[in-house]
């Protein structure tokens, strides 16, 4: 769960000429009066990893979104034990007895060993769980990296230094090891032990823990923003003209940092992802039988030498999600700051 | 613009997607082709019923084993280290397994090589004689008898390994033979062992005749099974160590300890002062064995399915083939020369909590709607064991096969059934809380488990319990679970050994065994009736109407299944065979091959 921060921490050049203030003369240097967000959407649109990437994530989202809508068309769902329920699926061992996994004109993907679930569907609700978590994640860790992020930085002084060993003490935690051992200890405490584990209060605690361990990152990065940004003239002219700290914040600070912003939250959710799937595989998180991808993985690890297929359709998935996100992140970091050179 | 690492990091990761892609296809067609095939081509007798042998069959020495010659090192590959080598602290099979190397009691089973066994004199000259209705037993002591040291094992010590079982520090031994002795299950009452000088009255030696008589309170017809209990194993007088002994134990056994890093290795090797003559169950082939601990199942079946180096001499000591390698290698006939197997002889099962679901009716109903085909079919299929039906199991003397519930032929689970009583006892979606420890194996089983009480009628509630406390957690009386998974194993082969601990209400506290918590007058009667019943064939018929009446009228538990294992070994090993007490290797069968 401890999130690498990425490389988008590299200075981000500021742009000066803000949207507002070079309206006028720079058309004329410019030329054809694009806006620097046009500039960075035409730089994107001509970087073709990135639009391919870009493809394939909005793919993904939509196949997450739609998932029961295909289930239904599909005819299949993702809990019941097609395997066990019929005998001529599974051999004695459990295996699928079709080559490949028992994949079939029925089973598209085949069917998982030992309980038999179809795997098309239990990937697609796995992949929507998975998408669902790490999405709500993201803004959450965002909006409150964003918020302490810049009020420690705006503010300075006593605040920015609690602040910011509150973020050393959280940066320096093993977010992971902590979930590992709190979560039964949590459960046995919030649950009746004679009731079952609701799936909201895992996903909800799943989401709040990966958020709590989260955030310091990105506060970490725009409070180094903001305390660069606010010794600027630009910033200083409005506090001289009588500008409210608000809107300081809000509309000379701001717009300022959505380049990092947004880098880092393209780059921070494939981490989370991962980091779900992997607590998951720890055995901690979402269980059997919600799907997961990360439960998927697990399972598939554990059998993958009978039944290869298995670990295939969630792994390569899975695989081909994360890169094409985190050059999706890649690309639009490129589009919005020209400058770095790699 | 160049090729910039961005682009390079896409190019050879579709590359290396595709090979996935494609070696996957190939080793799937190849296992799948397999699919459907009948048959497990493990054992299908149960070897755990045991016949009394005859004073031959105790006179040593051990016939050969075809084949086999001395010398060379054997290597057993464990996951877990000996909790215990103190004879008296032994009561888990993995201890007893390692304990037959260097430890030896009163009596023995030996066995044969279709795994049969047979009770025969190991330091006594015969299985014993009894007298009195089963209240006097009297062994003979052999001639030669030596400890490692070369002094001779005498009477004393025998009586002093027995004597021992009461002190403070034994506790974690089998307490039968106490218990009968004294007549009381708090035995450390009556007398607190050998080392304040005194004797118990009740065992009576006589040095001369070699002889040593057992004069019990309680009729115990088959105290000579108990005695071969490794709890029950020789100690010297002189070189008794107390509570250090459980470190360096002397052999009288064809092996002696010769180093030991806990929880790593262990070394054994010769024993020159065991002689072969004095000992009918044990050959010695090997010169030294040694233990390594660690690998997990799935580690130590992956390097004894690649046989390298020093794995060729290795043996899966006690941990079998988990399910995940099970089909490769029973589908490998290259591997599958290279296993052995046996059944288990204890019996899985679930406890259903007599307190909380007091309806016989929804008991029932439960057993009906358990699905025993799904759940066994995660445990890797027949050959993972038989379906269970009864208490006993195939080994026990006087099992007899009675299916009450008709789960051999509908083991998926019969949910009509289920529904119809429940609907008789007006509890539709009654709540059934599962508990279970978590395990991958477990958290697949609670999966179908789950579906099929739903289909019942039932509202199923799953319980996660963490697997190093799962025992301590449902052995507690005022747990809040209704069904538990559990599994037992007998002491020796009859119904005694099931029956006490799991049913006997007078047994029920914090850490006992009887989960289920039953507490009925007749069973409790019928327990102690049975016990004392000193023909063991009419013993045998007793315990197994009582297990049928049990099951009937009571439903207590679900049965689940007799486990089969499969174990693998290097190609440059000979003579493994299967324990059925101990469920490991038979140790001093092995020998390394030319």
């Amino acid at each position: 769960m401890t999130i690498p921060t990425p490389q988008a921490a590299t200075p981000v050049e500021v742009e000066e000429a803000k949207p507002q203030s070079i309206s006028g003369p720079s058309a004329v240097k410019g030329g054809d009066g694009r806006s620097p967000g046009k500039m960075a959407w035409l730089r994107f649109k001509r970087d073709r990893t990135g639009v391919i990437s870009a493809y394939v994530v909005i793919f993904f989202f939509v196949i997450a979104i739609c998932a029961p809508l295909i289930a239904k068309l599909y005819g299949k769902d993702p809990y019941t034990t097609y395997g066990s329920n019929d005998p001529s699926l599974l051999d004695d061992f459990g295996s699928p007895i079709l080559p490949n996994g028992g994949i079939s004109g029925d089973f598209w993907f085949g069917i998982e060993p030992g309980l038999g679930r179809d795997v098309f569907t239990f990937l697609l609700y796995g992949i929507r769980n998975s998408l669902l978590i790490a999405a709500a994640t993201t803004l959450l860790v965002t909006v409150i990296g964003i918020a302490v992020g810049i009020t420690a930085g705006y503010l300075g002084g006593k605040t920015d230094y609690l602040v910011g060993r509150v973020i050393d003490i959280l940066l320096a935690f093993p977010s992971t090891l902590f979930f590992i051992a709190f979560w039964p200890v949590m459960l046995s405490i919030l649950v009746a032990p004679d009731e079952n584990t609701p799936v909201w209060l895992t996903v909800v605690s799943l989401i709040s823990v990966m958020t709590a361990f989260g955030w310091a990152s990105i506060a970490r990065l725009l409070r180094g923003e903001v305390l660069a940004l606010r010794e600027r003239e630009f910033v200083e002219a409005a506090r001289v003209t009588g500008a409210s700290p608000a809107r300081i914040i809000f509309k000379e600070l701001l717009p300022n940092l959505w380049t990092p912003i947004l880098i880092q939250a393209t780059l921070a959710l494939p981490a989370y992802v991962t980091a779900e799937a992997g607590l998951a595989f720890l055995g901690v998180g979402l269980t059997d039988p919600t799907p997961d991808w990360g439960v998927m993985i697990q399972r598939g690890s554990d059998v993958y030498q009978s039944d290869i297929t298995f670990m295939l359709f969630p792994g390569v998935s899975m695989v081909i999600f994360v890169i094409a996100f985190n050059l999706l992140g890649d690309s639009v970091r490129d589009a919005l700051d020209p400058k770095t050179k790699r | 613009m160049s090729l910039s690492r961005r682009n390079f990091v896409i190019a050879t990761s579709v590359a290396a997607g595709g090979s996935m892609v494609l070696s996957a296809c190939s080793s799937g067609s190849s296992t799948g082709k397999k699919g459907g095939g009948a048959g497990h081509g493990g054992a299908d007798k149960y070897t755990g019923s045991v016949v009394v042998g005859t004073k031959a069959d105790s006179t040593g020495p051990a016939a050969e084993i075809p084949g086999a010659k001395k010398g060379g090192t054997i290597r057993g590959i464990a996951p877990d280290d000996f909790s215990h080598l103190d004879p008296q602290r032994i009561y888990f099979s993995w201890n007893s397994a390692i304990g037959d190397l260097f430890i030896r009691a009163l009596t023995g089973y030996k066995i044969a090589a279709d795994g049969s066994m047979k009770l025969v004199g190991d330091l006594a000259t015969d299985a014993g004689t009894m007298s009195d209705g089963g209240k006097t037993w009297t062994f003979t002591l052999k001639d030669g008898l030596k400890w490692e040291d070369g002094k001779e094992l005498t009477i004393d010590d025998v009586r002093h390994g027995i004597e021992r079982g009461f002190a403070s520090f034994t506790t974690e031994g089998a307490g039968y033979a106490q218990t009968a002795l004294t007549g009381t299950a708090d035995f450390r009452s009556k007398y607190k062992g050998p080392f304040g000088g005194k004797h118990l009255d009740s065992v009576v030696t006589d040095a001369k005749a070699k002889t040593i008589t057992f004069k019990l309170a309680e009729a115990r017809p088959d105290l000579n099974f108990t005695l071969a209990m490794t709890s029950y194993g020789a100690v010297p007088v002189k070189g008794d160590t107390k509570d250090k002994y459980d470190k360096d134990p002397v052999s009288c056994g064809p092996y002696r300890i010769k180093a030991h890093s806990i929880d790593k290795s262990m070394t054994l090797v010769r024993n020159p002062h065991w002689d072969p003559n004095t000992d009918s169950i044990r050959n010695a082939y090997p010169d030294s064995f040694v233990y390594e601990f660690g690998p997990e199942a799935l580690q130590s079946a992956d390097r004894l399915i690649a046989d390298d180096g020093d794995d060729k001499y290795a043996v899966m000591a006690y941990s079998g083939v988990p399910a995940e390698r099970i089909q490769k290698v029973l589908t490998d006939p290259e591997l599958k020369k290279r296993t052995f197997n046996g059944l288990l002889t204890g019996i899985y099962y679930y406890a259903i909590n007599t307190k909380r679901i007091t309806d016989l009716k929804v008991r029932q109903a439960i057993i009906h709607a358990w699905p025993l085909e799904q759940i066994r079919k995660i445990y890797g299929g027949p050959s993972a064991g038989d379906y269970a039906t009864s208490i006993l199991s195939p080994d026990i003397v006087g099992y007899a096969k009675d299916d009450v519930y008709g789960k051999l032929k509908k083991p998926q689970g019969d949910p009509e059934a289920a529904k119809k009583l429940l609907k008789e006892a007006g509890k539709e979606g009654q709540k059934v809380v599962y508990a279970f420890p978590t395990s991958n194996t477990y958290n697949k089983t609670k999966v179908v488990i789950e579906n099929a009480l739903k289909a019942a009628g039932f509202t199923p509630v799953m319980k996660p319990l963490d697997s190093t406390s799962y025992y301590d957690q449902v052995q507690q009386i005022d747990n809040q679970f209704d069904v538990m998974w559990f599994g037992w194993s007998p002491d020796w082969p009859t119904g005694y050994t099931l029956m006490q601990p799991l049913f006997d209400g007078s047994t029920i506290a914090n850490g006992a065994n009887n989960i289920s918590q039953l507490n009925v007058d007749w069973v409790n009667e019928a327990i102690k009736k049975n016990v004392v019943i000193a023909d063991p064939n009419e013993a045998g018929k007793a315990w197994a109407a009582l297990d049928k009446r049990i099951m009937t009228e009571e439903a207590p538990i679900i049965p689940e299944t007799f486990q089969r294992r499969f174990y693998l070994y290097g190609e440059k090993v000979g003579g493994a065979t299967f324990h059925p007490l101990w469920s490991s290797a038979v140790f001093y069968k092995l020998f390394v091959k030319a």
